[in-house]
């Protein structure tokens, strides 16, 4: 099976939470293997667009195709690689425990799921901890644990929401290193941040505000659309911009 | 101290239980229903344990004796022939049947003590007193109004009592044992599951598993499989210690009881699934560890009779699981009962089926909860 050029595609996404709209007809395609940047202020709905790919939303209207499947769809979901915005884990399992255990509900076997658990806290440069009780270990290293957790099985779409936050600048860097090289390899991405440097990483961005997609673009079109040097006074203008 | 300081703390409690109604909900409501609940369990419009008699005496006495006991506080008695009260007995349809004897009168004319048989079931002790309470008071009663009439002395009242299950032999742990081996395990599993449950959805591990391709059936059965083999060897290690340590009486097949202490831990590591679903803090949890537990203790029939409860009250007890896995040990312990005694294998179908409903109500709710 050739694998499908797009890889998430939404139209007319709308969420309500009471009277708050957290997600006001969004629509979002993403090519396979493209690195995408979600941006917005707190509370834009950026969370709950990546929720809702995931098949964790119940939608009010709207279409979610992911991998060319249209949700809600289980089976797309062992494809999937979600990194929830606080890391959820095992408090008092180890390291490792994590990252096997959700290797294994992803439906890796055993053998394989030792050898992914190895690469991924290679990845996210935690071997040395490995046997570490995860409520031990430092913020930013749980933040790594989670992530590795959503990449052990190897998805073709990782879903990242603030991955690097509480990260230190050099593994920073390393890490976007390697996220590259993974869509260069066909993973497709979708990333939120509130990081400008990291943004500028992202083949393309999206500029969510009150649950709507303000401009969408490369970081380059997104400045000039804006007439700025800098994208995070892009950033700034465009959210200013009444939609 | 600082009074200001203090009183921020106060104030903030007070603030949490305001945006917490369930927790204000349960220290004013719970006290009520449990106390009601002591109120209707301690006599309080209550039933009176039902009682055979059965009257063979020649003599007056045996008649009067027989009509004073039909207007007792203590017992609700019915007259009837010695092999239905002794059929009445073995299916559990009566406390006790009371035979008075063909010389009854005779001897208590001649001053004798009278000997009336008292046919206890013997497993539930709360059931004995009633009964020889009832039949002190009509003899005292009935004789007294004898001496008046004819002349009589008051007899001596000695009643020989005879055990179907168990005996004077058995003390209060025996009767207990079976009942608390059931609580203790159910209690305990059921605590530690709602928690393990609440933990899983607290920390946002369960929405990572539901991003995943498990399917809810996928979680409820991983989360029996991991408990039951903890709740096995618990079961195991409870068993044998009831029995083997504390020497508590056992008529039974022991793996009879290992598996009835197992359907109850199955049946409570599901009820902790399916609640934690209603809960969403470890706080709010914890405050369903009485409103769960409690009301099944005290209605269980493991201190109070289920016989002697107001009849609307029987029916609440009939629909709680812990009734049914108590009824079933107390059936294999104190009686013997195997797997070919009807009422055995109706707890253990009941409990089954609380067990089944349980694991389908919970991966319902699970369903319910990722929105
Ligand atoms: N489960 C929920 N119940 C009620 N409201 C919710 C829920 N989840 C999100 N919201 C609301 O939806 C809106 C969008 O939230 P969302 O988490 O998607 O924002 P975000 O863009 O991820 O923000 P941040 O940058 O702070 O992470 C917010 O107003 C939030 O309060
Ligand atoms: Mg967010």
């Amino acid at each position: 099976m050739s694998a499908p050029s797009v890889a998430v595609s939404v139209e007319g996404l709308t969420k309500a939470f009471g009277s708050i709209r957290a997600l006001d007809g969004v629509s979002l395609t993403v090519g396979a293997g493209e690195i995408y940047g979600l941006l917005g202020p707190n509370g834009a709905g950026k969370t709950t667009l990546i929720r809702s790919l995931v098949g964790l939303i119940t939608v009010d209207t709207g279409t979610v195709t992911v991998l060319g499947r249209r949700l809600p769809d289980r089976a797309v979901l062992a494809e999937i690689g979600y990194m929830p915005q606080s890391p959820a884990l095992y408090a008092d399992l180890t390291v490792e425990e994590n990252v096997r255990f959700f290797a294994a509900v992803h439906g890796l076997d055993r053998p394989a799921a030792a050898r992914s658990t190895a690469d991924a806290l290679e990845f996210v440069d935690l071997s040395p901890r490995r046997r570490s009780v995860v409520a031990t270990l430092s913020g930013g290293m749980r933040q790594r644990v989670s992530l590795a957790c959503a990449l052990v099985h190897r998805p073709r779409l990782l879903l990242l929401d603030e991955p690097t936050v509480g990260v230190d600048p050099q593994l920073r860097a390393e890490l976007w290193r390697r996220f590259t090289t993974m869509s260069g390899e066909g993973t497709t991405i979708i990333v939120s941040s509130h990081v400008m440097d990291e943004a500028e990483r992202c083949g393309r961005l999206g500029l969510v505000r009150f649950g709507r997609m303000l401009a969408e673009g490369t970081s380059a079109e997104l400045r000039r659309l804006a007439g700025v040097e800098r994208l995070e006074d892009a950033f700034l203008v465009l959210s200013e911009s009444r939609p | 101290m600082s009074g200001r300081r203090a009183g921020a703390i106060s104030l903030r409690i007070l603030q949490q239980f305001r945006h917490d109604r369930r927790t204000l909900m349960l220290l004013f409501g719970a006290p009520i229903i449990l106390l009601g609940l002591f109120y209707f369990l301690t006599g309080g419009g209550s039933s009176l344990p039902a009682v055979d008699v059965v009257n063979l005496d020649r003599g007056p006495l045996g008649a009067v004796l027989a009509a004073d006991l039909g207007q007792s506080t203590e017992i609700n008695v019915a007259r009837t022939t010695e092999a239905r009260a002794a059929s009445d007995l073995s299916a559990d349809a009566v406390a006790a049947y009371v035979v008075l004897p063909a010389d009854l009168s005779a001897r208590a004319q001649s001053g004798d003590v009278i000997a009336p048989t008292v046919h206890l079931e013997g497993t539930q002790p709360a059931l004995t007193q009633p009964v020889l309470l009832a039949l002190d008071q009509s003899v005292t009663r009935a004789s007294r109004n004898l001496v008046a009439a004819e002349g009589v002395h008051v007899p001596v009242l000695e009643p020989s009592l005879d055990y179907l299950h168990g005996g004077p032999g058995l003390d209060t742990l025996d009767y207990f044992g079976g009942a608390f081996i059931g609580l203790v395990v159910f209690l305990l599993v059921f605590v530690v599951t709602i928690i393990a449950f609440l933990r899983e959805r607290s920390q946002g591990t369960l929405e990572r598993l539901m991003a995943s391709p498990l399917r809810r059936a996928d979680i409820v059965v991983g989360y029996i499989g991991g408990f039951m083999v903890v709740a096995t060897v618990q079961a195991v290690e409870v068993v044998v210690f009831t029995l083997y340590a504390l020497h508590v009486h056992n008529q039974g097949n022991v793996a009879l009881i290992v598996l009835l202490t197992l359907l109850m831990t199955l049946v409570a590591v599901n009820l902790g699934i399916f609640l934690s679903m209603f809960a969403t803090t470890e706080f709010q949890a914890v405050q369903f560890i009485p409103l769960a537990i409690v009301p099944q203790v005290l209605l269980s029939g493991i201190v109070f009779p289920i016989a002697t409860e107001p009849s609307w009250l029987q029916v609440v007890s009939r629909l709680l699981p812990l009734t049914y896995g108590v009824d079933g040990l107390r059936d294999v312990m104190l009686k013997g009962n195997g797997l070919t005694s009807g009422p055995l294998l109706l707890d253990v179908a009941v409990v089954v089926a609380f067990a089944v409903a349980l694991i389908a109500a919970a991966t319902a709710t699970l369903r319910r909860s990722a929105s």
